[in-house]
């Protein structure tokens, strides 16, 4: 394939630290800088934008564990392990949706990914059933769950937010609803 | 009510740091001491950190969402695109598929063709098997129900069948108890048609053994020296070996390897082996490359094909020692030289073969 990928990268380095620093300016950069390389890569082989968007995702979230994990070690270029990752993940989409997969058009180094990618479809199970139970588990559960434990507001915050007389009726509630939701969770 | 809220919290303290250090240590103690506290401090830790990683990754994804924004996808497409002449690669790819699918449906032709071949023969196999629920509901013997009544000697056809080998020359044989248990009598059949009564000596039903042992008054002309000795180390996965059985009357051949050294539920006190056995097999010796018995096969699982258990040859040591001495001459043992070593495998299964022999159970 002839057409060289121009847009600017960032360099493996700011990447890494700027993942562990949670800075949301070397994402940005990141995910401008190698997204062209992946709509390549899935538009030349039987997939569209949305699929080039979900995988490409989906590789990132891998990165960003692995880098998170803190057992992340360069053994290859960034380009050339997220290039793999989500060259992965797309082979075993398409073989899921039972189309073929012989005859790739690689356009860039590969590297073996298949550790990471097992630990990635075991989270990536807990982070669907998580979702499944927060979906069930309905209002004023959802809200007063995801004040405390996502957003981190405090038991009084949000025994002002929903009107409760005073935080022990609130922490009651959240209480009930923890529960309900772990039920929903352990059960799936 | 009030004590479950006031013990998540305190747990919820605990796994964020949040007591004193006195408070901790207090806590911990609990810990220790009631396991149902125990317990829910730790469900409670893994629950909040998958939810904690499901924040984190929403929180991810919502952020790439808002940079994938920041693109133009639209004019990316149309640069990085396939191109035209992609329509040449293409065709070419589906020249290829083409022929993957047409090998594909010769193979799936010829598989069906020798499936269908098979199912003939284990259907009949299966019209004669009958399970005994006794050892574990999801395991089944594999004793034999024999039907026809082919032996002019006996007046009454026996009901059931299973297999056995000699453990000594001066007859005494081993095989499963769930064979012979709640027998009447049992008569055992060699390899040319030659029954002999015996009776129980020695059961065992922690591993489902039993010693037979030829009865009192019956003439046994004896057997030649034992070929085979017991072997009890050394064996592991993926090991060749092979079972002699009685799954109909005349003896059959099953081989396979071994597929683990633990068997149903993780039992040690079994080998699984991926042989392939039929109602009757029960009792028969599981051999290896070598000749040496290293167990005896017992059950299989149910609806799982090609998964059987076999109790490790050190049980049946055990057994045998429990019989006194004196009686048992030039028994089967772990020391003895192997007299097959070298030979062929069609000569080796030859000799074995007059050590196999069918047990009919009457009940």
């Amino acid at each position: 394939m002839s057409n060289k990928l121009s847009s600017s990268v960032p360099t493996d380095r700011e990447v890494v630290l700027g993942i562990l620093n949670n800075s949301e300016d070397a994402l940005n950069k990141l995910y401008a800088g190698y997204f062209p390389m992946i709509l390549q890569f899935i538009l030349n082989n039987n997939g569209d934008e949305d699929d080039a968007k979900d995988v490409y995702q989906e590789g990132i979230i891998v990165l960003y564990n692995k880098i998170k994990g803190g057992d992340f070690e360069l053994s290859s270029k960034l380009k050339t392990y997220i290039y793999s990752v989500c060259r992965r993940i797309w082979l075993k989409k398409l073989a899921q949706q039972s189309k073929k997969t012989n005859n790739i058009s690689d356009f860039e180094d590969i590297v073996s990914t298949e550790i990471d990618l097992e630990e990635h479809e075991e989270k990536d199970r807990q982070f669907e059933k998580m979702q499944a139970a927060i979906l069930h588990l309905g209002e004023p559960c959802k809200t007063i769950i995801q004040d405390f434990y996502i957003n981190n507001l405090s038991m009084h915050d949000i025994s002002e937010k929903f009107g409760y007389t005073n935080t022990d009726n609130a922490k009651t509630q959240k209480y009930k609803c923890l529960q309900r939701l772990k039920k929903l969770f352990f059960q799936s | 009510m009030r004590n479950e809220i006031e013990l998540e919290s305190i747990i919820e303290d605990y796994l964020n740091g949040k007591l004193t250090e006195a408070e901790a240590i207090a806590f911990e103690q609990l810990r220790l001491n009631d396991p149902s506290v125990d317990h829910k401090v730790v469900t409670h830790k893994y629950f909040l950190d998958s939810l904690k990683e499901y924040s984190n990754i929403l929180d991810l994804k919502a952020k790439m969402d808002h940079a994938h924004g920041q693109i133009d996808v639209d004019a990316l497409s149309r640069k990085l695109g396939p191109h035209p002449s992609f329509i040449v690669n293409l065709w070419r790819k589906n020249k290829s598929a083409i022929a993957v699918a047409a090998s594909f449906i010769l193979l799936s032709v010829v598989s069906i063709y020798s499936i269908q071949q098979n199912t003939e023969q284990t259907g009949n196999v299966k019209l004669v098997s009958m399970e005994l629920a006794k050892i574990k509901n999801s395991q089944s013997n594999l004793i034999r129900k024999i039907n026809s009544n082919n032996s002019p000697r006996n007046i009454r056809p026996a009901n059931f069948g299973g297999t056995g080998f000699a453990l000594t020359s001066n007859g005494y044989f081993l095989t499963n108890l769930h064979v012979v248990e709640g027998a009447d009598s049992i008569v055992i059949v060699d390899n040319k048609g030659n029954q002999y009564r015996v009776k129980v000596e020695r059961s065992d039903s922690q591993y489902d053994l039993a010693v037979l042992k030829i009865d009192d008054g019956v003439a046994f002309p004896g057997l030649a020296n034992l070929p085979y000795r017991l072997k009890q180390n050394g064996i592991g996965m993926g090991d060749e070996v092979y079972t002699l059985g009685y799954p109909r009357e005349e003896s059959v051949l099953g081989q396979g390897y071994v597929s683990s050294k633990s068997g149903y539920g993780g039992d040690t006190t079994q080998y699984q082996v991926s042989i392939d056995v039929n109602p009757g097999n029960s009792g028969g010796p599981l051999l290896d490359q070598d000749g040496n018995i290293i167990g005896v096969i017992s059950a299989k699982q149910e609806r799982v094909d090609g998964a059987s258990f076999a109790v490790k040859s050190k049980y049946i040591q055990e057994i045998i020692n429990t019989i006194p001495d004196d009686s048992l001459s030039k028994k089967a043992s772990f020391s003895k030289k192997n007299v097959l070593r070298g030979l062929n495998k069609k000569e080796k299964l030859e000799k074995i073969n007059d050590y196999v022999f069918m047990i009919k159970v009457y009940k």
